[in-house]
């Protein structure tokens, strides 16, 4: 088992109210599974999303990835954790403006403190992979939106992560792009690497292996 | 519509505090310091511009040439006043008047007797013709025209004649020094504005006879100049001014002094405005004998740069916060435009918003400015205040000052904003390709130039002062001290029995009698010559009095020969300056050698060890020392006050005791050489304080515009500090990424400010004749303080930015 949510309870005070963001989820995901979260806007999405990927916390349940109770670990240790194993992929892809495809992938592995020469080799296996070689040195203003989720995608892989999270990676994405990253991620899928995806499109759900559906922050 | 685009921006200003308040208090400081250093600046502006007729009157000075070195002397020979009383073309009126000073005026009627005859002049009617008094009794025309008549300010006039009227006063009589009865035929008022013409006791010109003064119808002195003695006079206009400079040049040729050790000396007679007395001409001499204060233009330049500096400073913060807040604001922009507001429109708008910000910052700076004047009380002139900045011209300069700063600095930001188009911005694309970024970068960099060569120069500065006060001048400094006896009481008797009543203080050793100490501000010199291989050579020298305990002790040692044989004894010691001047390799080789001094021949007994007579702006110049022969008698005490520190309050109070015994009339009191050390060097610890508070300000204000820069800058890049943390960017990384960039900005600021202000430390210092080194550390410490202190300023911001959770920062979809 890759990860296991019991009684997540997550909660935020507004005007002496508690308004809950997410109530009571229980949720088992194995290695290799491709799950599609579905539901309404506001529903709670996103931030199931960002709980999973340790980005947020939350305040009731306990929440175990691999063998380590992710609710006990301090902060330090939960970021060791999600650099090792998690890879993001984001509705609008937030490159870094300023970089080149080559360096927006690199930049990863610059923090997981991976050597020079291997990082290149890294590098070039995805621009290989991810057929972008020509493109290696363009800035992410001179993508097309489609471009731009690959590298958003081959950024998030790079690392070699067990799990990828994928908020709405389709969302900016016209139909044909957005059905080239979910060939894509079925590709990846049947490599091993587990993925869990936001998604507003029965379509694109359906690549997936499971379907959650969220309403009121409350699994359906 | 007007109103409107008031209360539009002063909203959006209290919408973005931080940005306004940073705004106004870096322009405040720069307006404040502007405003107080205008107020400083127009005061040395403002004397003696209400005379009637002051662009035509002039005063005649005198200027030595010896050696290379230029002797200003504001006083002329009197034979010089005679000359241009018999008429020079193109004078229309010639009014001299001579310094001088009364030991004892009586009010016999009223039987009151008074001791400060200072500030008075001897004078005649053409004094009061050329400036115009009001007078409150008597006649101008002829209150001066004999001898014993007096005129007096209205001041003085109440003090000797307390409770009466001026009219009555006209006709009473005053008893001058014990025998020497005066009419007193005027009272005009004191001057109300600012003037350096202080005197308040005017006596007739034709009485200086009676008072031991010059005769100026019989005088013959050519060459014998008093600083007191004034020649003024208003010429006929502009054009003539330089046929009366060619008339005094010619005077000076005719009179030129004949002594054979003169030969190589010149002097000359130059013609000064009366707008230039006050600051003293090229030499910054004094204005008059009784003025407590020469303006410099020399420091009033330095002081507006640095009112300049500190604006332009303010201005740049202006500029930087506003055109990056612009890009912030670029969304509302979109939408006024869509709404169809026009360019103009925008322009306005952001221009009111500017000059909002620039009046609260004004009306900051006015609560702020009689603080920062109060730290600069030390090193102004008395009677210096703010209230020019609220009179007619003040608040119009003010104004006039707003509308500029406003321009200059709203001009550029309004100009950027109001260029934005409404679809780029709206559409969320206008973050990209900021314009304005090098712009900004490049006035941080400036600011941070101006505040490193203010923090350089303050410590080398700092340094050399340091340097000049704690320098061995070969003499004991520490621990000596003296007194001087009055001058108006010469007798030998009572000096005899100070000197006596002093000697016997436990706890005081080497008790002398001379002149002025061997380093201090008044030096006499006199021409010594000097026989060689047949040639006559003439040696300027120094000369100090004292007898032959004196340099015992002030410690300063003999290196050859002997002390002299007694105190009234012609004979000499001189330095080692002096003997290598007059061509000894070896100085103790001086010791025998026999110099002559007009007629005197005087034999060189000894030889001491140099030391400084002077601050150390000059060298060590040749210097001789001599008893009190030719009558002149010892003025001064000097005494040594042990190394033990706790009797010195003692020994002090023992010695004021017995002047208190001696002179019973005068107030005396105890000089202390390390304080006349220090006095040496008042200027340059003016300068220091003035530097130490641009530096606090500047740094202060470049701080605010750096805090500014950097929470723009890490607002906009918040999202990408997200994305960099999900990828797995730790806290020191990613602080690092935002400090880069400023620090890089400090860093170019550093080497650029390092040649400035070395080349400027290098011409201030050209004026020391002992430097000290300027040292790389100095530059080295003020470069690491300066980014210790950035860092701090970037770092608070940056760390926060870096701690923002990225869900916050990345949610958007
Ligand atoms: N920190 C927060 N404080 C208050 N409300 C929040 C916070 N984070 C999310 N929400 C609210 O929680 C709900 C769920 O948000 P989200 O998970 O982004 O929904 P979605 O399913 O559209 O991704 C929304 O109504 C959102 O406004
Ligand atoms: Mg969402």
């Amino acid at each position: 088992m890759l990860l296991q949510l019991n009684d997540i309870f997550k909660w935020v005070n507004s005007g002496g109210q508690r308004i809950f963001l997410l109530k009571d989820i229980n949720l088992e995901v194995e290695e290799g599974e491709f799950i599609s979260v579905m539901g309404p806007s506001g529903s709670g999405k996103s931030t199931l999303l960002n709980v999973i990927g340790m980005l947020d916390t939350f305040d009731e349940g306990e929440y175990n990835f691999l063998d380590e109770s992710v609710h006990s670990l301090k902060e330090k240790h939960r970021s060791n954790l999600y650099k090792q194993y998690i890879g993001f992929v984001f509705q609008s892809y937030h490159l870094l403006d300023e970089l080149t495809v080559k360096e927006n992938l690199e930049m990863p592995l610059i923090y997981k403190k991976i050597k020079g020469s291997e990082r290149k080799a890294m590098v070039a296996d995805m621009l290989d992979r991810f057929n972008i070689v020509g493109k290696k040195d363009l800035f992410p203003a001179q993508l097309s939106g489609g471009q731009q989720q690959l590298v958003g995608v081959a950024r998030a892989l790079i690392a070699n992560p067990k799990l990828i999270l994928a908020d709405e990676p389709t969302g900016n994405l016209n139909s044909t792009q957005g059905e080239e990253i979910m060939e894509l991620f079925k590709q990846l899928n049947d490599e091993g690497v587990t993925i869990i995806q936001v998604t507003h499109s029965e379509k694109n759900a359906e690549y997936g292996s499971r379907i959650i559906n969220l309403l009121d922050g409350r699994m359906v | 519509m007007l109103l409107n685009n008031l209360k539009i921006a002063w909203r959006s200003i209290l919408k973005n505090k931080l940005f306004s308040l940073i705004n106004v208090i870096g322009l405040s400081i720069g307006l404040c310091s502007a405003l107080v250093i205008g107020a400083i600046i127009y005061f040395d502006f403002s004397f003696d511009t209400f005379h009637k007729d002051k662009d035509r009157i002039y005063r005649v000075t005198s200027l030595f040439k010896s050696e290379g070195d230029e002797f200003p002397n504001r006083g002329v020979a009197v034979p010089l006043m005679r000359t241009f009383r018999e008429g020079i073309p193109g004078v229309e009126l010639t009014a001299p008047f001579m310094n001088t000073s009364f030991s004892k005026i009586e009010n016999k009627k009223q039987d009151l007797l008074f001791k400060d005859g200072n500030d008075a002049i001897l004078a005649d009617d053409a004094y009061f013709q050329l400036f115009d008094y009001e007078w409150l009794a008597g006649d101008k025309q002829t209150a001066l025209s004999e001898p014993a008549q007096v005129v007096l300010s209205q001041k003085k006039a109440e003090k000797y004649f307390p409770h009466k009227n001026m009219t009555d006063i006209v006709g009473s009589t005053l008893l001058y020094n014990d025998s020497i009865n005066v009419k007193v035929t005027g009272v005009v008022a004191d001057f109300e504005k600012n003037t350096d013409l202080k005197f308040n006791e005017f006596m007739s010109l034709s009485s200086a006879k009676m008072f031991n003064g010059k005769d100026i119808a019989t005088n013959d002195r050519w060459n014998g100049t008093s600083s007191g003695d004034q020649l003024f006079l208003r010429v006929k206009d502009e054009s003539s001014v330089a046929g009366i400079q060619s008339r005094l040049d010619a005077l000076a040729k005719e009179h030129k002094n004949p002594a054979t050790w003169a030969a190589n000396d010149e002097r000359l007679f130059q013609l000064q405005a009366l707008s230039d007395i006050h600051f003293g001409g090229e030499h910054e001499d004094y204005p008059f004998n009784n003025s407590d204060h020469v303006a410099s233009m020399k420091v009033l330049k330095s002081l507006a740069f640095v009112a300049l500096f500190l604006l332009l400073l303010g201005c740049a913060n202006f500029i930087n916060l506003n055109s990056a807040q612009a890009l912030t604001r670029a969304k509302e922009i979109g939408i006024r435009k869509t709404l169809g507001s026009s360019k103009k429109q925008v322009v306005r708008q952001f221009l009111g918003e500017t000059v909002i910000l620039t009046t609260m910052a004004t009306m900051l700076s006015l609560l702020m400015a009689p603080f920062l004047l109060r730290q600069f009380a030390d090193f102004l002139p008395q009677g210096i205040d703010l209230s020019v900045l609220y009179s007619v011209k003040g608040i119009i300069g003010i104004v006039i000052l707003v509308v500029l700063v406003s321009l200059l600095s709203g001009f550029y930001p309004a100009f950027v904003l109001s260029k934005f188009r409404p679809a780029t911005v709206l559409k969320g694309q206008f973050t990209k390709g900021d314009k304005g970024v090098r712009l900004r970068k490049t006035l941080t960099v400036f600011q941070f130039v101006v505040a490193q060569v203010f923090v350089i120069a303050t410590l080398l500065v700092a340094k050399q002062l340091h340097f000049v006060m704690n320098s061995d001048m070969g003499i004991n400094t520490e621990t000596v001290a003296y007194v001087r006896t009055p001058w108006r009481d010469a007798s030998k008797v009572k000096k005899e029995r100070l000197f006596f009543q002093i000697k016997d203080i436990e706890g005081l050793s080497n008790v002398s009698k001379g002149g002025a100490p061997p380093a201090s501000n008044s030096m006499s010199s006199t021409m010594l010559s000097y026989f060689k291989d047949g040639n006559e050579t003439h040696q300027p020298t120094e000369i100090l009095m004292g007898d032959t305990t004196y340099l015992k002790t002030y410690g300063i040692p003999l290196l050859a020969g002997r002390e002299r044989m007694n105190d009234s004894i012609d004979e000499y010691v001189v330095n080692e300056t002096f003997a290598r001047a007059i061509g000894f390799q070896d100085p103790k080789e001086v010791v025998g050698t026999v110099v002559k001094l007009d007629t005197l021949q005087i034999p060189i007994v000894g030889l001491m060890r140099d030391f400084n007579q002077r601050s150390l702006r000059s060298d060590i110049k040749p210097l001789a020392i001599k008893g009190h022969y030719n009558g002149m008698s010892f003025t001064n005490i000097h005494f040594d006050l042990g190394k033990n520190p706790e009797q010195w309050t003692k020994s002090i109070d023992a010695v004021e005791q017995a002047l208190a015994s001696v002179y019973p009339d005068e107030e005396l009191e105890v000089q202390f050489m390390d304080e006349m050390v220090e006095g040496f060097y008042r200027s340059e610890k003016s300068t220091v304080q003035l530097l130490k508070w641009a530096t606090g300000l500047a740094i202060l204000i470049s701080c605010m515009g750096l805090m500014g820069l950097v929470v723009y800058t890490t607002e906009r890049r918040v999202k990408e500090i997200g994305v960099r943390k999900v990828l797995g960017a730790n806290l020191a990384q990613l602080n690092l990424l935002l400090c880069k960039e400023f620090l890089i900005l400090v860093g170019i600021a550093f080497a650029i400010a390092v040649p400035i202000s070395w080349y400027l430390i290098q011409e201030w210092m050209q004026e020391f004749a002992y430097k000290t080194s300027l040292s790389w550390w100095v530059f080295m410490v003020s470069g690491v303080g300066m980014v210790v202190v950035a860092l701090a300023v970037i770092g608070a911001r940056t760390y926060r930015t870096a701690n923002i959770n990225p869900v916050e920062s990345l949610r958007n979809e």
